[in-house]
């Protein structure tokens, strides 16, 4: 081949090349103009679907997209209040059992059409059609005739009923008395049934198909890349400061500290880098941009009731005075929150302020061990999953603190598949987790871990009858005052007498704002995915 | 040659068909479960057996495997459990972000190695051989996901060069090409410096030289041509393992590509997904293996595929 054409084409491969690599420019590039108010935050892990019914964490985007009947507004850190959202009054019903709401008028979803009470109805009854293949579902399943519906055996929920255009009434099958609080999850978002059947299988998956009636529009979604939301001029409690959030899709917490730095991203969330808090409270430039905000949830360790020895109470209890929280507390977290003494966090309705706490006593705990027929202690395991460095420095601390009573911790690493397929068939070791609030209510959290169905698929394997049936029945309970006892009682016995886990401690959620970040505050939950409607950017 | 490519495309279907029904069956045998995943920390039973019915989870698995291939040899790679999104739309839009990012380590690996174990062959054993040699180790030696971090730290935050993350313009390419191609080079060095040796001594060599003619023909084109010939394999693979995807480089410079997308698969054991990049990948390797033959052939006359 003469040379000049080898070099003609060269030279077009390399012009191919260069096309390709402007053309690899996603739709979000650094805005052009300079008064456009941007907010960037990174996100280890791509949503993956903007729909709340298919997805449960995952609320970055339908906690700004959409909106509910109901809000929990976090009113300062650690509160919230349930405040009207698209429904502007609700009555109840004496019984408890008949729930009516009156929507908005004029509230528009991102596609111009008025929102109505059969958008409503479409949206729940959505969530509970088998079609769906909703997770979301325990939001919604106390509503009269939704197990049929989930079951396949009715085509249409009974307890969901259009009054008019702007009044939908609710029948629960019995009393739910944080119902109002569950509709003001994530889970509880309100589709446009219009827009959503058109949709069909992109809706929540493309940014054009997914529509709500939010503060913002999802405008674009770059899988794995970034996520961009454009303010909507028309929402109804007015249009947002911002005009843009983008989420950035980074997964090394190396790399999002390196961006926050350089002022690439506006928000570090320290929940993905503990070790740099220090580093960020100690630093002239940021120590005055940390947002703390109390978590109104729990750190524990579970305690699998299959596994011998933990089926003997006094061996839990001594697992639960071998373990010093404070120095956990301290040493690993900076000091950063409060040890647990129960199961209900502080912020939590039915917290319980006057809970004894479970001493650090490693003589207690040794003579526990004892008289259980253990004085030379036994071999065990903690489990964990692989690449979680946090986790792990806890288990090592937790594992030497356990060889202080003879306990030989064994810590087993495995992938997050096996982790939880393990814990699902209720046989899976101690291991640490956390819980943070759906709802404001104590049912999301005693219910959550030791109910019988919950109880084994979290492998606590925990049995007591009367605690079980009791979590069942308050529920149902009308009475708030009656409620909240029942759930100290039971709390009570779950933790002291039955010794069926180890709190740890209440964690506070740090994040870094760069200065151009104003009104950034923790959401009252101290979840990770919040709504940015009162966040404001100043250059 | 015709005959010879579509007989190596023939052979090509029963290697996919057997790597789909060990991945099918692996899948099923290790722990872990989709729906569960998905689910994570807000596990409840009834939903977790009611969804896993509706999605046919727990249909007999020889079932599931025919409705698959059914699906696959209507061009039909099924919609992802976790992402609820066509698998075929994921793995292309991934594939042109890992394609860019590709060639441009491999122009890096190539642009350094090629002309590096050239120039080590003709100054063998001088002070620029060992510097290359050294130079080409130091990067296949370094850790990726240290590296990667190295130069992000350095460019990126300190000297303020270089985007630290993200794909969003040629500028984002520019530190993962240099992390990966780096890496690459190495090997590609060092075989050309051999095969550039052995073949630099061989009588025809010496026969060009006593012609008269001039260094610079006798090594790059007659010498080189028939030392690239093992170091053609090794690209050939290259570029297939580059396309499979990079997915630490990918995970740390936050670049949607291919890489990213199998490993979340795996991760959430999402068969139709994992399926479809497996399946993407073993064609790459087959295409590739395919193209490392034909060139062969043309860098070689002795070479005849019939």
């Amino acid at each position: 081949m003469p040379v000049r054409k080898k070099w003609l084409i060269s030279f077009v491969i390399l012009l191919l090349i260069l096309s390709q690599l402007t053309g690899c420019s996603s739709s979000s590039a650094p805005p052009a103009q300079q008064k456009e108010k941007v907010i960037t935050i990174a996100k280890t892990s791509d949503p993956g679907t903007a729909d709340v019914q298919l997805t449960t964490e995952e609320y970055f985007i339908p906690l700004n997209i959409y909106d509910r009947l109901v809000e929990a507004v976090t009113i300062e850190p650690g509160k919230s209040e349930l405040q009207p959202g698209l429904a502007e009054k609700w009555d109840v019903s004496e019984d408890g059992l008949v729930y009516t709401f009156h929507l908005r008028k004029g509230v528009k979803f991102h596609n111009g059409e008025e929102l109505k009470a059969d958008d409503v109805l479409y949206t729940f009854d959505r969530m509970l059609d088998p079609k769906t293949k909703a997770l979301n579902t325990d939001f919604l399943n106390m509503i009269d005739g939704a197990q049929e519906r989930m079951d396949g055996t009715a085509d249409s929920t009974r307890g969901l009923k259009v009054i008019d255009d702007y009044t939908i009434q609710i029948t629960l099958a019995q009393p739910f008395a944080p119902f109002i609080a569950c509709l003001s999850t994530p889970a509880g978002s309100i589709y446009n049934r219009k827009a959503t059947e058109a949709a069909g299988q992109d809706f929540g998956v493309k940014a054009e198909a997914t529509v709500g009636t939010g503060p913002f529009v999802l405008s674009s979604w770059s899988y794995n890349d970034q996520i961009v939301l454009a303010a909507n001029p028309n929402y109804f409690k007015g249009k947002a400061d911002l005009d843009k959030i983008i989420a950035k899709i980074v997964p090394d917490a190396e790399t999002q500290r390196m961006m926050f730095e350089k002022g690439e991203i506006d928000v570090f969330d320290c929940d993905n880098a503990r070790s740099q808090i220090p580093y960020f409270k100690n630093s002239e430039k940021w120590k005055n941009q940390i947002v703390s905000g109390p978590r109104v949830g729990i750190y524990y360790y579970n305690i699998n009731q299959a596994i011998e020895p933990f089926d003997d109470v006094k061996v839990r209890k001594a697992m639960q005075r071998a373990i010093n929280k404070q120095l956990l507390l301290d040493t690993l977290y900076n000091g950063t929150g409060t040890v647990a003494k129960g199961i209900l966090p502080p912020g939590l309705i039915g917290y319980n302020p006057n809970l004894p706490g479970i001493p650090y006593d490693i003589e207690a705990a040794k003579s526990l061990l004892t008289e259980a027929g253990y004085p030379n202690g036994f071999q065990m395991q903690i489990s964990q999953t692989v690449d979680s460095p946090n986790t792990l420095k806890l288990n090592e601390a937790v594992q030497a603190m356990l060889n202080d009573i003879s306990v030989k911790a064994e810590i087993v690493q495995m992938d997050e598949a096996a982790w939880f397929g393990t814990r699902r068939e209720g046989k899976l070791p101690m291991y640490t987790s956390d819980w943070s609030a759906d709802f404001n209510d104590p049912d999301n959290f005693m219910y959550t871990f030791f109910s019988k169905q919950n109880s084994k698929v979290r492998s606590f394997n925990y049995n007591n009858e009367y605690v079980q049936e009791g979590l069942e029945k308050a529920r149902a309970i009308t009475d708030q005052n009656e409620r909240i006892a029942l759930y100290n009682e039971l709390e009570k016995i779950i933790v002291y007498d039955d010794a069926a886990w180890i709190p740890l401690f209440h964690l506070d959620h740090l994040f870094v704002v760069q200065p151009r970040v104003k009104n950034f505050k923790v959401s009252w939950n101290g979840w990770s995915d919040m709504p940015y409607y009162e966040v404001k950017v100043e250059e | 040659m015709g005959k010879y490519i579509f007989k190596r495309i023939l052979i090509s279907i029963p290697i996919i068909i057997g790597i789909t029904i060990i991945t099918f069956y692996l899948l099923n045998v290790v722990p872990g479960d989709p729906v569960v995943l998905m689910m994570k920390e807000h596990i409840s039973p009834d939903v977790l057996e009611r969804v896993k019915n509706e999605m046919h989870l727990n249909d007999p698995v020889y079932i599931r495997y025919f409705k698959f291939m059914g699906d696959l040899l209507h061009g039909n790679l099924g919609r992802s459990y976790k992402l609820n999104r066509n698998v075929t739309d994921l793995l292309l839009e991934a594939f042109p972000n890992t394609v860019v990012l590709s060639i441009a380590a491999i122009i890096i690996a190539w642009g350094i190695g090629i002309p590096a174990g050239i120039i080590s062959a003709i100054k063998q054993y001088s002070f620029i051989d060992n510097f290359f040699m050294g130079f080409t180790l130091l990067g296949v030696s370094m850790p990726i996901f240290w590296s990667a971090l190295i130069m992000q730290y350095i460019f990126g935050l300190k000297l303020n060069l270089l985007p630290i993350s993200g794909f969003s313009g040629p500028q984002y390419v520019i530190l993962p090409a240099i992390v990966l191609g780096w890496s690459s080079a190495a090997s590609i060095a060092r075989l050309t410096r051999s095969s550039l040796l052995e073949v630099i001594r061989t009588d025809y060599i010496r026969t060009a030289r006593a012609k008269g003619l001039k260094e610079r023909q006798v090594v790059f084109y007659h010498a080189l041509k028939n030392a690239m010939l093992p170091v053609v394999t090794v690209m050939a693979i290259q570029v297939a393992g580059l396309l499979s995807g990079a997915v630490i480089t990918e995970s740390v410079f936050g670049i949607p590509g291919i890489g990213r997308v199998c490993v979340n698969a795996i991760q959430n054991r999402d068969m139709p997904l994992l399926q479809g990049s497996v399946i993407f990948t073993v064609g790459l390797v087959i295409i590739g293996n395919l193209v490392a033959d034909i060139a062969y052939s043309y860098l070689d006359p002795r070479i005849r595929y019939d």
